[in-house]
């Protein structure tokens, strides 16, 4: 006998880690996301649907789904169970798109308010005129759940006919799968045509590993081959170690037939009353609740580790797609100081500007070649590093996905960001010579323009602008120049660090907007062991 | 679990038959013969034997030219030798729809309840079974009609262009498509192969025992009932086809003969399949694997699960193309109340065109619909009515074939097509020729070459006194930018960075309409010629400026030295003939001496500037031609290395887009 005690500090512990499920996010598109995203997403339906009301509430009446494949007959079998047709049946599938939820008159309070599946939209409908259109307009039919209140139930349980768990309509499936989540006893139905299909199999597995109260219900079944059929059925679940199920048959007849009335009240007795049983003893009831709580608590011991291995895995994919950014935006910038270093930047214009000056080329003209050359430098090595980031994250799958493949640079963006910070650079080193120029104390002073153009060159050009600095130091005396050079050397390196660095962190800012962190990990964990203790 | 102990004591029974029969066509053939060429289709169709050695010899030059591409890697290399020795490879692919079957996983992993299915898929694989030789067809093998041939050998060709390009796995389904045609192409025309499939319960079983009059497969509550697929022929000859499928001799049928029957439905093979939505994923695999080689489809769905996701999702969306070889059968309407079995029809109608099925009606072609009971008998003689126009049409094989290029084209569109117009344009090439030539500094050279060319004319033309002056003014500033030693040849001339991105750009340019795969090439392209551009361009700098020295002078120089000469010796006489007036030396007389002065000293600086208007114009094309010259010498240079690899690169994606556009059939019809 498992009994179901509840302490304030269990619920906060619980709350608490349904928050931090409620937090982790998946946004990779690594192998493992789309399964932890709906391992979250299920774990917070059955926390919020089930779990937190259940023990909050312990006196709510009991919730027992019917959920199973399409055309099992769960709408027969619930208006069967209830006496008259409270959900509609039919040929046409999937039959039941708006799941219907009936109970006694005393119980709708429960199930009226937000208290379970505060997402879905209640629709109350009398019960005068079941099966008209019951929707209102503009309302999604699969978020819509209607409510029938009936006598003939007894107070304490309600029924819950979910839509088909392999429905066609992807909706009604993850519609199905909640609603199963929300429940205190699963009731699978089945039929003696699908008894041995996959997809309910799974379910029922679902069913065992969260060791939920489960009913089977073998429907529809043609009666000559009743107890074959009932036999086989057995033998497949007692070799699934569910042998111990309560298993109940019902006949093929032809009133169940294809949206006909309802069943006799004999075929789905001894169903009725085991679920009656359930709501009306209350160690059985206790039994039935507890078991499907502690079952849901006990889950968590496996699957909370899985979502805390799942966002770790989030996290180094994020880790190495920054690795990737880092070592490919490092290695340009080491290329771009030692290109600087060889004075690729004195070559092709600001070459043969360098070589006319000062005869056919003013000090302006050299300065403005020696800037764009400059300028094309850093941009050639920004996209070249773009590239190599391309290159490596086109073999991650963790990179493909729009919000990181959508190119956070665009050239021409780029072109023009660092054509500003060199054009910036350029005129603080304008500013330096003319600082220099001032001291200098000649008769005639010497240009700032083309010290400054000097000593770009000297600083751009490497080995071959040993002129410049001999011309320079000429013009302002050997210290000056010394100086000069320094400064301006400082503030070169300064602008290029700057420059890469803007444009990684450009690179990043996707990644970044991701918000991928190492800590949902720990705290998931931390969340599970405090429930631990807790319980 | 059933179906693998099920399957083996299977194998064995069948075995010896088989082997036997293998073993006596295996004696006939010469050692150095392949298997399919030893068959004696010669004595029936003589005629046709030539051609089809010569496309299958072609086609194992494909392979073999593919061969080396991919050596390391097992499977195609494996799929090369089933080309060559069609008959002893091993079945070892066991599902027959690959790609679809993954992404359907996919697509139904998301949920509760769907997610476990994937941890069961897959992990057991089914038994090898090894095909016996093909056996001798007293039928003529199947011909395809021309453009289902063409399209084949397009796609063929499709997929010997590509090897380089894409990557095995993106094939893999094209060479499945091919050998499958192959394989189809050597057995019997006369006979269709149909599949019943269908989910547990939906009486795929009745309504082949209803279709063969006699209890061939056992039907049953026990679900799921068939464990391995059962075949029944209607006429002689199939024996081939059916050790295609795998199925063993002792699953072999033949089905009850009446006359009226055997006539209507001759050359009908009839494969009843096990289900494919049970838990036994066996069975899964063993459907999986047939229906890839089957002729057409006959998809039984009963009232109770014809709106299935799994069969949908799974196999009748992805099968959508196939529409033309496909019946939908809804079995079992007398458990169905009155017109409800219409309704049913209708929302099966409605459900097939929602997954994209073409539907048969109006005499268009597409899958045929039926409402059936197998177990009364109603319905199944328009059934077997439609399937005997179906077989006797003989046209289904072919046109399987046609849907498997078409699917396999659809899926291959994404590396072949992407809807924009690519290549490179004009104004591309033009850039390119621009950052290259900034690379170089065409520009500043020119410039340079203009300024040199007017300083040397001012200087050559000026008046004897400024130059005099300028000669001071130099002795006097320190020389900067005059120093000869910077004139030496130095190894870096072209700017990189500019090379390097001007390959980039032009790389981007030309790969921009371009599927993944070809704008990686044409960009590998663009790079690989871009090495040693700069060096090149290095040397061309050197080689294709102005040559070195002073600027040529021209004609008039010497004529405006000499006019600057004489207005000179105008100054110096006018002024010493005043001077000796002056000093009373010469006879007083102002007016000539003072207007040759004069004369000197305003003509001098009046030639200077006439000059230095008439250099202008030749100093800026002397400057244009420097500029010229670098500028071609560089755009020259990146033609050759970069841009035409660019270009043919591209080419070479045309042309397998026009290859492409042959297999859908767009350049053939």
């Amino acid at each position: 006998m498992v009994t179901l005690d509840v302490r304030p500090q269990l619920l906060d512990a619980l709350s608490a880690l349904r928050d931090r499920v409620a937090a982790a996010r998946f946004p990779l598109p690594l192998a493992g996301a789309p399964r932890a995203r709906a391992n979250r997403d299920e774990l917070l339906a059955q926390l919020d649907d089930y779990l937190m009301p259940r023990l909050k509430e312990p006196e709510a009446p009991l919730l027992a789904v019917i959920g199973g494949s399409t055309g099992a007959g769960k709408s027969t079998l619930l208006n069967s169970l209830v006496g008259r047709r409270v959900s509609e049946a039919g040929v046409l599938r999937p039959t039941t798109r708006t799941p219907v939820l009936v109970c006694h008159p005393e119980d709708h309070h429960w199930f009226s308010g937000p208290r379970i599946l505060p997402e879905l939209t209640r629709v109350w409908v009398p019960h005068q005129d079941p099966g008209d259109d019951l929707l209102l307009p503009g309302e999604n039919p699969a978020r819509v759940l209607r409510i029938e209140t009936a006598d003939t139930l007894p107070p304490g349980l309600a029924l819950l006919d979910a839509p088909d768990i392999d429905s066609l309509v992807a909706g009604n499936r993850v519609l199905a799968a909640e609603l199963l989540c929300a429940a205190d006893i699963w009731v699978m139905v089945t039929t003696a045509a699908r008894y041995a299909d996959a997809v309910p199999w799974h379910l029922l597995r679902t069913a065992k590993e969260y060791d939920a109260t489960l009913v089977t219900v073998l429907d529809r079944v043609p009666h000559q081959v009743v107890s074959e059929v009932s036999r086989q059925y057995a033998a497949l679940l007692t070799k699934a170690g569910l042998g111990d199920v309560p298993r109940f048959t019902v006949p093929e007849l032809p009133e169940s037939a294809w949206g006909g009335g309802l069943l006799p009240a004999t075929a789905v007795a001894p169903l009725r009353s085991w679920l009656v049983q359930r709501a009306q003893d209350p160690a059985a009831r206790q039994d039935a609740m507890a078991r499907t709580a502690h079952g849901l608590l006990d889950s968590l011991k496996s699957r909370m580790p899985e979502l805390a291995s799942a966002a770790a895995a989030q996290y180094a994919a994020a880790l190495r797609l920054t690795a990737a950014v880092d070592g490919a935006y490092d290695s340009e910038h080491a290329r771009v100081r030692g290109r600087l270093q060889a004075g690729a930047v004195l070559a092709g214009d600001a070459l043969k500007r360098w070589r006319a000056f000062p005869l056919d080329c003013t000090a302006r003209e050299l300065l403005d070649a020696l800037t764009e050359s400059l300028a094309a430098l850093l941009l050639c090595a920004v996209t070249a590093a773009d590239e190599r980031v391309d290159e490596a994250w086109r073999h991650e799958p963790a990179a493909h996905t729009p919000e990181l493949t959508g190119r956070g640079i665009s050239p021409a963006r780029a072109e023009h960001r660092i054509g500003m910070a060199v054009r910036r650079w350029r005129r603080e080193l304008e500013e330096y010579a003319e600082e220099e120029v001032r001291e200098v104390d000649r008769s005639v002073a010497p240009d700032p323009e083309v010290v400054a153009a000097l000593v770009a060159t000297a600083l751009l050009g490497g080995r071959r602008a040993r002129p410049a600095g001999e011309g320079l130091a000429e013009r302002i005396g050997a210290h000056g120049a010394l100086r000069l050079r320094d400064r301006g050397g400082r503030l070169l390196s300064e602008y290029v660090d700057g420059v890469v660095h803007r444009e990684r962190e450009r690179r990043l800012a996707s990644l970044d907007a991701l918000d991928i962190h190492p800590e949902p990990q720990a705290e998931l964990i931390a969340a599970l062991s405090v429930l631990q203790k807790e319980r | 679990m059933s179906a693998v102990t099920d399957q083996d004591p299977t194998e064995h029974t069948g075995r010896p038959k088989g082997t036997a029969r293998g073993d006596d066509r295996r004696a006939d053939r010469s050692p150095g013969e392949h298997g399919h060429r030893g068959e004696p289709a010669a004595a029936t169709a003589p005629g046709r034997r030539d051609p089809r050695r010569e496309r299958e010899q072609e086609r194992e030059r494909v392979y073999a030219r593919g061969g080396d591409a991919r050596g390391t890697d097992g499977a195609p290399s494996r799929r090369g030798e089933r080309a060559g020795h069609g008959d002893r490879e091993e079945r070892d692919r066991p599902r027959g729809t690959p790609s679809e079957g993954a992404d359907c996983a996919d697509a139904w992993d998301d949920g509760l309840i769907a997610r476990r299915a994937s941890e069961t898929d897959g992990g057991q694989q089914l038994p090898g079974v090894s095909r016996p030789a093909p056996c001798a067809p007293d039928a003529p093998p199947l011909a395809y009609d021309g453009p289902l041939r063409a399209r084949l050998d397009a796609l063929r060709e499709l997929v010997g262009l590509s090897r380089t390009r894409l990557d095995n796995g993106t094939l893999a389904e094209a060479g499945r498509v091919l050998d499958e045609a192959g394989a189809r192409r050597r057995l019997s025309g006369r006979h269709t192969v149909v599949a019943l499939a269908g989910a547990t319960g939906s009486g795929k079983s009745q309504l082949f025992n209803a279709l063969a009059g006699v209890t061939i497969s056992e039907t049953g509550v026990r679900r799921p009932t068939t464990a391995a697929p059962i075949a029944c022929s209607w006429s002689d000859g199939a024996a081939g086809l059916l050790d295609r499928l795998g199925i063993p001799g002792r699953l072999r049928r033949r089905p009850l003969q009446y006359p009226d029957v055997e006539a209507q439905l001759r050359g009908l093979v009839l494969v009843d399949l096990p289900d494919h939505d049970s838990a036994a994923v066996q069975h899964r695999e063993q459907v999986d694997r047939i229906l890839a080689l089957v002729d057409a489809v006959i998809w039984v769905v009963d009232p109770e699960k014809y709106a299935d996701a799994l069969l949908h999702e799974r196999y009748l969306r992805p099968m959508a193309g196939h529409a033309e070889v496909m019946f939908v059968v809804l079995n079992q309407i007398d458990r169905l109340p009155g017109e409800a079995a219409d309704q049913v029809l209708d929302d099966l109608r409605r459900l097939l065109d929602e997954d994209g099925v073409a539907l048969g009606e109006y005499g268009e072609p597409g899958a045929n619909v039926l409402a059936l009971s197998a177990l009364t008998g109603d319905g199944v003689a328009e059934l077997r009515e439609a399937l005997g126009q179906f077989v006797a049409e003989r046209g289904a094989p072919a046109r399987r074939i046609a849907a498997d290029v078409d699917g396999a084209a659809g899926r291959l569109r994404p590396v072949y097509v992407t809807g924009r117009r690519a290549g490179l344009s004009e104004e591309a090439r033009e850039e390119f020729a621009d950052r290259l030539a900034d690379a170089v500094g065409a520009t500043a050279a020119g410039e340079a070459a203009e300024r040199a060319w007017l300083r040397n004319a001012g200087r050559a033309c000026g008046t004897p006194w400024l130059r005099l002056w300028r000669w001071y003014l130099d002795r006097r500033e320190p020389p900067t930018g005059r120093l000869p030693l910077r004139v030496q040849a130095d190894e870096e001339a072209t700017a990189r960075q500019r090379v390097e991105q001007a390959v980039r750009i032009v790389a981007d340019r030309a790969s921009a309409g371009l599927p993944v795969p070809w704008a990686q090439a044409v960009r590998e392209a663009a790079v690989r010629g871009a090495q040693g551009l700069p060096e090149a361009l290095d040397e061309l700098v050197a080689t294709a400026g102005l040559p070195p020295g002073r600027p040529p002078r021209p004609g008039w120089w010497p004529v405006a030295v000499f006019a600057q000469a004489c207005m000179t010796l105008v100054q110096v006489v006018g002024g010493l003939w005043l001077l000796g007036q002056i000093i009373g030396f010469m006879s007083p007389n102002l007016g000539v001496p003072v207007l040759l002065m004069l004369s000197g000293i305003i003509g001098g600086p009046v030639i200077e500037w006439s000059c230095r208007m008439a250099a202008r114009g030749p100093a800026r094309r002397y400057g244009q031609e420097a500029e010229r010259r670098l500028r071609e010498a560089a755009a020259g240079c990146g033609r050759a290395r970069v841009l035409d690899a660019v270009a043919a690169e591209l080419l070479r994606y045309r042309e397998v887009r026009e290859q492409y556009g042959r297999v859908t059939g767009a350049g053939a019809r």
